[in-house]
């Protein structure tokens, strides 16, 4: 029954290939096609994660773990996926982008990302972390006539690869020192005297920053703002969350396990605090100063990075998934707007284009507004209760100083959310851009988040107890 | 009637009217501003009538929280509990009462994007309420917070010339006062769990665990962080001239009639309850915070050259002396705070009404721009006069009431704070009937002056029901402090007690909820 264990996967990577070939031999310009093979084969990795479910855990010798971590940041990848894809279809022929590329390169890309939430092997996390990056550059460079896209694709690669040598060398450290690959290797996990010898710690050191570096987190985040400013905002959308949440939940996987009073907690707790705090201030303030709303976004999701490391840090496991799906949707969403926003040619994404975007364009104004209070954290938003839930764990765990530090970033990034709703709704412009028509798919990806961000900020019910169940046996 | 309530979640239904209203509304078309005006008028007359079921029904010889109701929703304590006892009830009534006043005030003011300001209206009585109804400590945040959105867009949209500046200001101060507060639910929610080994966030389950000192005192500089701003106190008033001057004449008389009473409610509910000793070692500090803010708000007031911010002033002002007779923590201090603050609603919701309607006459709100108006208006004049010798104190009115029992409350607390208090007295006579002489009589000001006309029948139905009900409650103070009886003698238990005295879990949290829901309705 192995071969379920590899379902969502295998149905994954099928999609992608079906849509590079039907972009290559099927001559027709929209490539709508290849979009559609991308999302039923979405569907079935959704279903086949469904069927998944009550499996037991380990395949391959524990190099394939399916447990509930693992199926849900899958769920999060498909859906995202899904989310990006809808976009696409409404953004991709207003910038001749090619659709089957994307498409294609979007599905590889989620392949990456399901190899690395599931396992617990540090050379299989390699591989999903290579096919990512890979499939990651090609996206972000996807806009080939728009040298701001040849440039965040460039810079990508760049920063990219030193990221994944920093991976390898501190894999060859780990491996050389402890001849084991595996997540506990070398990782003391008691609190007696006699630690790992440097070369472990200086191995782990080294993985660590280059899973930093997928998060965006400072001091590795400096790629991230110009990367999501150039890249199509489609990908901008998938790249904000997707290689995050895989990060993140490797993250998990190593740092959990450790008891909070072991000698290996006194030594990353509060490095990655200083990092968190670091992240949520340099996004924030950063952001405070944009003028545009695409720049702004990145500068935020720099700053969502340090909140979600602080649920890492409070090993806060329901949380951090929890915030990962609410993010989904309310980043998803802004972005979903903005592409909603862009017009022939131009993005249209600057704080003047959006004013009087309340009167212009009520619904899409609101939905925006939604997304931006919810980024914001303000009740009842399903950001709310993300952050509510991760901030509370740091405070369950001691660390009050980090949640202060969080509030207080949060109150930064009041001002620049609530910046933008002002531009929108407090400046009158009679002209603005003129949008087109509004294109079905689109309309369904916003309508989607919005309901999302809704439901989980009001009556998260069902979804809370999976996340807490699922997640209470796994520590 | 009690047959007709019962097992109906009058709350509940009182809180999320509004809400329902609003969500109605987005779904109108964007021209027709008259529906949208009588449509939003229509449900918080509604809302209204529905508080007054709470009211009638409503007995308050216990003490404890009637008509509640309770629902599990997210899990560890954060559970959906609502009711209302005497410390709240009248806080729901005034939001209840002012809501569709306010509306209706702005029938011609307003005149652009009305469904928008309708339902933002709507948003902020759901939030109003919300947060006085609120049982528990989670949900009481959800309100709080959320209720900034609606006034953040009332301010912004519809306010006068720097209403983006004053907007964010406002919104900026209040977040940071109340993210600290949020810091210090995630620390109770956790000192709860280790005391009791289950998850709760009912302020009467923790009201019950007495905390560690230490802690007690971090958790209590921010909950009254978050509160001192929203009353606000000195010297953390500064956004509160701005968002006035600022706000449309609607949002102003729910900024100073509801929003302050949340910071002193805040203290009632929360501050004090929660956190007794700690309370008890702040509040000669605080004490001395509010007496500076009664002097230092009536001194600003005497200067001020425009009528909007002399009545903010005047609020910072009169809510000092609440916050004086909250922190005097003896039962006649307790009752006049709680009746005061029903007052500052009703006479400076009036007076933001009286200069919201001049304004609207002559478009300006500078004082030396008026002069010998009562000749022209005379009606207005004397609704006006009325609605000043409220806010002063006048004996008869219901302001008198209120001042009388916060100065007897503190003077038996302290002498010197309650001299302090009394200037309260002196300094607004001053300043409003320095006021009203400058603008109502003398010579007419401006030849133009000579076409004002008198209210007509909608601005006598804004203000004739307040002006009855300062009246009433002037003569009749009783008809409340009957209600509010139990509630402050039982809160005023738990402030003042000892900790270390025999406050075990099931002596002050009421025995389920169940049991009052029948203690309210069954009759």
């Amino acid at each position: 029954m192995s071969i379920l264990a590899l379902a969502p996967l295998l149905s994954v990577v099928a999609g992608a290939l079906t849509a590079l070939l039907l972009e290559a031999f099927i001559r027709r310009r929209d490539h709508e096609l290849s979009a559609t093979a991308a999302i039923l084969a979405l569907a079935a990795a959704a279903y086949f994660i469904a069927r998944a479910w009550p499996l037991e855990p380990a395949y391959f010798g524990g190099r394939l773990i399916l447990d509930a971590l693992a199926l849900l940041l899958m769920g999060v990848f498909v859906l995202v996926a899904a989310l990006v894809l809808l976009m696409s279809l409404a953004y991709a022929p207003l910038r001749e982008i090619n659709l089957g590329q994307l498409s294609g390169l979007l599905l590889l890309a989620v392949a990456g990302l399901m190899i690395m939430v599931s396992s617990k092997d540090w050379l299989i996390v390699f591989l999903g972390l290579e096919v990512l990056s890979v499939a990651s550059y090609a996206l972000a460079g996807l806009r080939r006539s728009d040298p701001r896209s040849r440039e965040a694709a460039a810079k990508y690669f760049l920063m990219g690869s030193f990221a994944g040598a920093f991976f390898v060398f501190g894999l060859a450290l780990v491996f050389g020192t402890t001849g084991d690959l595996s997540f506990a290797a070398g990782v003391p996990s008691g609190a007696g005297p006699g630690g790992p010898p440097v070369t472990v710690l200086a191995g782990l050191g080294l993985i660590v920053a280059a899973l930093l570096f997928k998060i965006a987190v400072a001091p590795f985040h400096m790629w991230a703002p110009d990367v999501y400013d150039g890249a199509p905002t489609p990908v901008t959308a998938f790249l904000t969350i997707a290689p995050k949440a895989a990060g993140l939940a490797v993250l998990l996987r190593l740092l959990w396990p450790l008891p909070v009073a072991s000698r290996a907690a006194a030594l990353y707790i509060p490095v990655l605090s200083v990092a968190a705090v670091l992240t949520m201030f340099a996004g924030n303030l950063a952001a405070l100063r944009q003028k545009n709303i695409k720049r702004l976004l990145a500068y935020s999701a720099i700053a969502h990075s340090g909140y979600l490391l602080v649920g890492v840090i409070a090993g806060d496991g329901p949380g951090l998934v929890f915030y990962l799906v609410a993010y989904t949707f309310m980043n998803a969403g802004a972005f979903a707007i903005l592409a909603a926003l862009s017009g022939r040619g131009e993005d249209n994404t600057t704080l003047a284009d959006l004013s009087g975007l309340g009167r212009r364009h009520p619904w899409l104004a609101a939905c925006l507004a939604v997304f931006l209070l919810s980024l914001a954290g303000i009740p009842p938003t399903a950001g709310f209760l993300a952050k509510f839930f991760i901030f509370s764990a740091a405070v369950a765990r001691g660390r009050v100083l980090l949640a202060v530090a969080a509030v207080l970033a949060s109150l930064v990034s009041v001002a620049y959310y609530f910046k933008v709703i002002g531009a929108m709704y407090m400046q009158d412009a009679e002209t603005g851009p003129v949008l087109g028509k509004k294109n079905p798919a689109l309309v369904l990806a916003i309508v989607l988040c919005l309901l999302g961000i809704i439901q989980l900020g009001v009556w998260p019910g069902h979804l809370l107890v999976l996340i807490r169940q699922a997640l209470a046996g796994l520590i | 009637m009690s047959a007709l309530l019962a097992g109906l979640p009058v709350v509940s239904i009182v809180t999320f009217l509004p809400l329902a209203g609003a969500i109605l509304l987005a779904f109108f078309h964007e021209g027709s501003s008259r529906t949208s005006r009588t449509v939003a008028l229509a449900v918080s007359l509604l809302t209204f009538a529905a508080a007054l079921l709470l009211f009638f029904g409503f007995r308050g010889v216990s003490g404890l929280p009637e008509f509640a109701e309770r629902a599990s929703w997210l899990g560890r304590g954060l559970d959906y509990e609502v009711g209302v006892d005497g410390i709240s009830l009248f806080l729901v009534l005034l939001a209840a009462f002012l809501t569709p006043i306010a509306l209706l005030s702005s029938w011609k003011a307003i005149d652009g994007r009305v469904k928008e300001f309708s339902i933002f209206m709507l948003v902020l009585e759901t939030g109003m309420i919300g947060v006085f109804v609120s049982l528990n400590l989670f949900l009481f945040y959800v309100f709080w917070e959320a209720m900034l959105v609606p006034m953040y867009f009332l301010i912004g949209i519809w306010g006068g010339r720097r209403r983006v500046y004053a907007t964010m200001k406002f919104v900026l101060f209040t977040m940071f006062g109340s993210l600290l507060m949020l810091v210090a639910i995630f620390a109770l929610h956790h000192a709860y769990f280790q005391a009791t080994g289950h998850y709760s966030l009912a302020i009467a389950d923790l009201a019950a665990v007495p905390l560690a000192p230490g802690l007690q005192t971090w958790l209590f500089l921010a909950f009254a962080l978050a509160f001192a701003v929203k009353v606000p106190l000195f010297p953390l008033h500064t956004w509160l001239p701005d968002a006035h001057v600022e706000a449309p004449t609607a949002g102003s008389v729910l900024l100073a009639a509801v929003l302050l009473k949340m910071g002193a409610y805040g203290f009632i509910r929360l501050g004090l309850p929660l956190f007794p000793r700690a309370a008890a070692a702040f509040a000669p500090a605080l004490s001395i915070l509010a007496a500076i803010g009664i002097i230092y708000g009536g001194l600003m007031a005497l200067v001020q050259k425009d009528m909007k911010s002399l009545v903010a002033y005047s609020s910072v002002s009169h809510m000092g002396l609440i916050m004086l007779a909250v922190f005097s923590l003896n039962f006649e201090a307790t009752q006049g705070a709680l009746f005061q603050m029903l007052n500052h609603g009703l006479s400076t919701g009036a007076l933001f009404l009286c200069v919201g309607i001049l304004y609207e006459r002559t478009h300006t709100r500078l004082i030396v721009d008026y002069g010998g108006t009562a000749a022209r208006m005379p009606v207005f004049a004397g609704l006006f006069l009325v609605s000043m010798l409220s806010s002063a104190g006048l004996p008869g009115l219901n302001g008198f009431v209120g001042e009388i029992l916060c100065f007897f409350g503190v003077f038996a607390a302290n002498k010197v704070l309650g001299v302090l208090g009394v200037t309260t007295v002196i300094l607004s006579a001053a300043y409003l009937l320095w006021l009203y002489r400058r603008v109502m009589q003398g010579p007419l000001k401006d030849p133009a002056d000579v076409r004002l006309r008198d209210l007509d029948r909608r601005e006598l139905a804004c203000l004739v029901p307040i002006i009855v009900l300062m009246v009433f409650l002037g003569l009749f103070p009783g008809s409340i402090l009957r209600k509010t009886d139990g509630a402050v003698s039982r809160y005023l238990g738990v402030v003042n007690s000892k900790p270390a005295a025999s406050l075990t879990l099931n002596e002050v949290s009421p025995p389920g909820f169940g049991r009052s829901v029948t203690a309210g309705t069954e009759r």
